[in-house]
């Protein structure tokens, strides 16, 4: 096999099965990242807005202090708050709005915060030893200045969590990504194998090898399944070609042999040059008859083969077997027969033109050939329940039962016919042209019990 | 007619080449499509006489797509090994005139070559036929001779339509068969000759002078004299 | 969880802020002092689970564990003041 054709398994960034992978792990990736960001805005702006709820109402309450007890209350209340903040988040700072002396909370200053800040903010403040962001509420009360707020270093750890898990994350992505890829791509080459591996088989010349199907009935089988068709198809093309050379070979030999030996003798026993020049014409008329062999041998392999259905049309039937009645009926009359037809006027039908009239044809040149002067033939058409069918009947000898299923063989003569002209493929044609059309040729006796009973074919062409 | 006949099969050529001459006919041979479209393309044929397969890497289609697309519109006689009748249609479709499916009689390839030389000009159809005193009427569609009205079937009248527009040609039965019914078949008998001959006693019945002639192994032809 | 972000970037950080930024006062010694002198003065805190909850916390303070320490204490000052 030429190297071109190695069927290895493909380079891992060539491999479909890895490209597939990429992109579902880049979607995977874009969902997840999505993800966390969902999760982001509903767990981090929850905290934040837990918080602003909590300071706020801590603000208020304060303020309500104030107004009660004064200064000195609010001082005691902070305290008191700082006291039993287990949770160790919260910041107060309350100095006085002259001078600014501290006068109770548990930050050292206040903070350096930009006046354009609303009364809202987020500053850094050290707790324990560490920096950590503080949300900040600021209230000015006559006189003083109070600062209410809360310790986010929760909020810290989340987005710490948060920026942990979603690395862990990629790293899983890239990792089941890998895999998936890694596992697609071996399924492919798995599913592809029986393929490739017919493929390779008919490349190496075994036209009889077929793809093995799953049974899954699924895309791969599709696949498998047109392939079988496609190679059944060349099969038969195959065969239709085998069938016109072992014809070349049994059958056509013989008019050339028998050609050939008339202008051998000629040349050594003719014994004037007409006698000789006439030989030379009876050769060429020879050679034509083998060509006429020829070419009808090849028009029944690309029937059969199908090859012609490339040359199928709609059609009118009718105008088709009225014209081949128009040729043919003078052909009868010059032999003394009645030609009798009976055509409805219109029959459509999709199909090959020039096949079916030279399949009519045939029949016609059989039975014209076959009927003696005084008799009739008789081509008509109808419409049946399963498509249309042409029959044409003659008066001649019939056809005996056991050889009616010969009949469509090349070159089959029946004894009654040898004293008759004919190449013997008339019949294997129309048959041909029958299967070309997915119909059927049937052979039986015109009329039954009458001696010579006649034959009537028979076509039935099965319409769309 | 100057002609050129592109044919790579030397015994092929030497035949038809000698035949064509004989007939009165200039004869220019290549033996390959490059050079059978270098000469088709730079000088003047009435006909170009073509093999279907030529070696060269320039085949019969190829040639003449590439003579049509250069707006010459010389008349091309297909001559093919090549029988089936998509092959046919492709050599038609590609810009060819007639196809002449290989072997051949040569009587054949001359009243082809002759019928496409000289087909009847279209720009002025004409709406009469004549040959001696036989008149044939392409608008009432009737025949006579010598005055009087001969009746014949529509497809007869085809028959003698096509016979009177090649007057002094041979007309093949494959030519009959192909222009007249319109159908590429093979007749199995001597139908075709069955009809001219009917054609042939309706015109002729009651004259002395016969004007359609059996030509000997190659069709008829209709003509004033015998 | 600390450990992951905290060297060097974040002590760069505590130096160079270490002026500019206010600090939180309730992670001192001194503020277990003011917590337990606050517990001191209640009457509920020698009961338990306050009592006891105090101790722990002092002794935490006392041993140089501040944060954990203000944290029992904290949670004594809570249990105090939920009972009556």
């Amino acid at each position: 096999m030429a190297p071109s054709l190695s069927l290895g398994p493909p380079r891992l960034l060539k491999s479909a099965g890895f490209r597939f992978a990429l992109l579902f792990a880049a979607m995977f990736a874009s969902a997840a990242i999505a993800l966390v960001a969902v999760l982001w805005w509903a767990t981090a702006g929850a905290l934040d807005r837990q918080t602003d709820a909590a300071v706020r109402a801590d603000a208020i309450a304060l303020a309500e202090r104030w107004r009660e007890a004064g200064a000195t209350g609010l001082a005691e209340a902070i305290e008191e708050r700082l006291a039993v903040d287990v949770e160790n988040e919260a910041i107060y700072l309350l100095t006085e709005a002259e001078g600014g002396r501290r006068l109770a909370g548990n930050l050292d200053r206040w903070p350096a915060v930009p006046a354009e800040e609303g009364a809202w903010f987020r500053t850094r403040v050290l707790h324990d030893g560490f920096a950590a962001e503080a949300r900040l509420h600021r209230l000015e009360l006559p006189g003083l200045r109070l600062l209410v707020g809360r310790d986010e270093s929760e909020r810290e750890q989340l987005r710490r969590l948060l920026t942990e898990g979603v690395f862990w994350a990629s790293g899983a992505v890239v990792l089941f990504a890998l895999m998936g890829a890694w596992l697609l791509r071996h399924a492919l080459q798995a599913r592809m194998r029986p393929v490739f591996a017919t493929t390779a088989a008919i490349a190496g010349g075994n036209l009889g090898s077929r793809v093995a199907l799953s049974g899954r009935g699924d895309e791969f089988d599709r696949l498998a399944q047109t392939l079988n068709t496609m190679l059944e198809r060349i099969g038969t093309l195959m065969e239709g070609v085998r069938g016109v050379s072992d014809a070349i070979a049994h059958d056509l030999r013989t008019p050339i042999a028998r050609a050939r030996a008339k202008l051998e003798d000629a040349l050594s026993e003719a014994p004037d040059e007409p006698a000789l020049r006439a030989t030379v014409e009876q050769g060429i008329a020879d050679l034509d008859a083998i060509s006429r062999i020829f070419q009808a041998l090849l028009r029944i392999a690309e029937a059969e083969a199908g090859a012609r259905r490339a040359a199928f049309a709609p059609l009118d039937l009718s105008l088709v077997l009225a014209d081949a009645a128009e040729i043919y009926e003078v052909a009868a009359e010059a032999r003394g027969q009645h030609f009798a037809t009976d055509l409805p006027p219109q029959l459509e039908l999709v199909g090959d033109r020039d096949l079916l009239l030279q399949a009519v044809v045939n029949l016609l040149d059989n039975a014209i050939k076959f009927t003696p002067p005084g008799g009739t033939v008789q081509l008509s058409a109808r419409r049946v329940a399963k498509g249309i069918e042409i029959l044409v009947a003659d008066d001649g000898p019939g056809l005996a039962p056991d050889d009616r299923s010969h009949a469509g063989e090349r070159f089959f003569r029946a004894d009654k016919a040898r004293a008759t002209p004919g190449s013997g493929l008339g019949l294997s044609l129309v048959q041909a042209v029958a299967h070309l059309h997915a119909g059927e040729l049937r052979l039986e006796d015109a009329v039954a019990g009458r001696t010579p009973p006649g034959l009537r074919v028979v076509l039935l062409l099965p319409s769309p | 007619m100057r002609m050129l006949l592109v044919e790579d099969d030397a015994e092929v050529a030497r035949f038809v080449k000698k035949g064509l001459q004989e007939a009165g006919h200039t004869v220019e041979h290549a033996t390959n499509g490059r050079d059978g479209l270098f000469l088709a393309a730079s000088e003047q044929f009435d006909m170009l006489v073509l093999d279907r397969m030529l070696p060269g890497g320039v085949d019969g289609v190829r040639l003449v797509e590439t003579l049509r697309s250069q707006g010459n519109r010389t008349p091309v006689l297909f001559l093919s090994a090549l029988s089936a009748v998509d092959e046919r249609v492709k050599g038609l479709k590609a810009g060819g005139d007639d196809y002449l499916t290989k072997p051949f009689a040569f009587a054949e390839l001359l009243a082809r070559v002759e019928a496409l030389g000289r087909r009847p000009s279209v720009d002025a159809p004409a709406t009469k036929l004549r040959v001696a005193d036989l008149e044939l009427d392409l608008l009432s569609r009737t025949v006579t001779r010598n005055a009087k009205r001969i009746d014949v079937q529509p497809r007869e009248f085809r028959l003698l339509e096509h016979l009177m527009r090649h007057a002094g040609q041979v007309v093949t039965r494959t030519m009959l068969l192909e222009k007249v019914w319109d159908y590429h078949f093979d007749p199995q008998t001597n139908v075709i000759d069955v009809h001219v001959s009917r054609l042939r006693q309706k015109l002729d019945k009651g004259f002395d002078k016969p004007l359609i002639h059996t030509v000997r192994n190659a069709g008829y032809m209709i003509r004033a004299e015998p | 969880m600390q450990s992951l972000l905290t060297p060097p970037a974040l002590l760069l950080v505590l130096a160079v802020s270490a002026t500019a930024e206010p600090r939180v006062t309730t992670d001192t010694a001194e503020y277990c002092g003011s917590l337990v002198t606050r517990l001191a003065g209640m009457p509920a805190a020698t009961r338990e689970p306050s009592r006891s909850l105090m101790a722990e916390g002092v002794r935490l303070c006392d041993n140089g564990h501040v944060r954990t320490g203000i944290a029992k204490l904290r949670r004594a000052m809570r249990a105090a003041q939920a009972t009556p």
